[in-house]
């Protein structure tokens, strides 16, 4: 499979963008802090999705895309955060996370281009989107706030209930748009005889 | 799109973005990495404070924008109370306060096209390895302008749904919403290669 960046036709650019977006959409009804100093965010679902259905590298950009904005200025980030401080506070980790995480759902979920299936796409949602991103996330916020990283990783138990429910909506919601429009998943899949 | 950045035209507001960005980006991110020590803490406090002054933001902006940090200060407190004793929980907390403060700066100052084309420039190097700066530049806008298409696609499923008195049903509500975004996407990509971006 080439979906590297340089390989980005117009058809990969414009699904980019419209995952970035709806990122941004999905921080729009608000978040609930609660557990920990990082708000709880439907936002990690989106970037499960960019994942799981734009596959690792366009998935991956999207977040980059999004991310960039944040940091430009827009307030895209759940209860209207945004700005370079999001990038030195607790949960700068956690939104680094996503950029690898989105990548590693992809890599899990699209294994060389193949088609979704169920199981693929739990495990990729639950490694990329909330393995990857924890482990990059936790020493970035022990290291922000001054907690060691065993007790920072005791506080982050608190979203994991969130983030199990959020792998079990992505790979509903994948599976489902597989079922309903197969060519969301890009350009000409490869299916295996 | 209501960016967080206030106009002005101080000092700080002219520095050019990409250098500011990258100055202060670094400031924050030493003081994050230095001990949470009240003596390193109050200079610090100090000199955030008469930065925003420099940049013509009174007491006022500075005390609205520390408020809007109180879910983050009160659940970062709230965590580590049980662990450590609460002179270290409070330095830490304004220590994370002032961080956040200062990188802010930056976006309170620049307008955020002037970061983005910064950020554009920034990437220029990254040409070798097939990221095309322009191509970039062009998704960042388009990102800007998909959001209230999307916002608006979410608005018009979910009243499509209240009027079938289906309930509130995150599934039933992001299927749809990804098959028309998507089939928005199709559309931009069409107008794109019509108008011969490749």
């Amino acid at each position: 499979m080439d979906d590297r960046p340089s390989r980005f036709d117009t058809r990969d650019v414009t699904r980019i963008v419209v995952f970035a977006a709806i990122i941004a959409v999905l921080g729009i009804p608000g978040a609930i802090p609660i557990g920990g100093p990082v708000p709880i965010t439907a936002q990690t679902l989106g970037v499960m999705l960019a994942g799981a259905v734009l596959g690792a590298w366009r998935g991956a950009a999207a977040v980059v895309i999004f991310l960039v904005l944040v940091l430009a200025g827009l307030p895209l980030l759940s209860g209207g955060r945004g700005g370079a401080g999001v990038f030195v506070g607790p949960s700068a980790g956690f939104l680094i996370g996503w950029i690898f995480g989105a990548f590693v759902v992809g890599l899990i979920v699209r294994l060389g281009s193949r088609p979704p299936v169920w199981w693929r796409t739990a495990l990729g949602c639950f490694v990329g989107g909330v393995g990857v991103v924890y482990a990059i996330g936790i020493p970035v916020q022990s290291m922000v706030t001054g907690l060691p990283v065993g007790e920072t990783a005791v506080t982050s138990a608190a979203f994991l209930p969130g983030d199990l429910l959020k792998t079990v909506a992505a790979t509903i919601i994948t599976m489902a748009l597989w079922r309903a429009y197969p060519r969301a998943f890009g350009n000409p899949i490869r299916v295996r005889a | 799109m209501i960016s967080l950045y206030r106009p002005g035209d101080s000092a700080l507001h002219r520095l050019p973005a990409g250098p500011k960005l990258l100055i202060v980006m670094a400031l924050a991110l030493a003081l994050s990495l230095a001990p949470a020590d009240p003596w390193l803490l109050a200079p610090a406090v100090a000199g955030v404070a008469g930065a925003y002054l420099l940049a013509g933001l009174g007491p006022r902006d500075l005390g609205q924008e520390a408020w809007r940090l109180r879910w983050i200060v009160l659940v970062l407190a709230v965590g580590q109370i049980f662990f450590l004793p609460w002179q270290t929980v409070a330095a830490n907390a304004g220590r994370v306060v002032v961080v956040i403060l200062l990188a802010n700066l930056v976006t309170l100052t620049t307008r955020t096209e002037r970061l983005v084309d910064a950020i554009e420039r920034a990437l220029t190097p990254l040409r070798r390895l097939g990221v095309n700066p322009g191509r970039v530049a062009l998704m960042l806008s388009m990102t800007i302008t998909t959001i209230p298409v999307i916002a608006g696609y979410a608005t018009q499923i979910r009243e499509a749904q209240r009027a079938r008195g289906v309930p509130l049903a995150p599934l039933a509500f992001v299927v749809p919403l990804l098959i028309m975004t998507l089939k928005h996407a199709d559309d931009l990509a069409d107008a794109l290669t019509a108008r011969g971006v490749d």
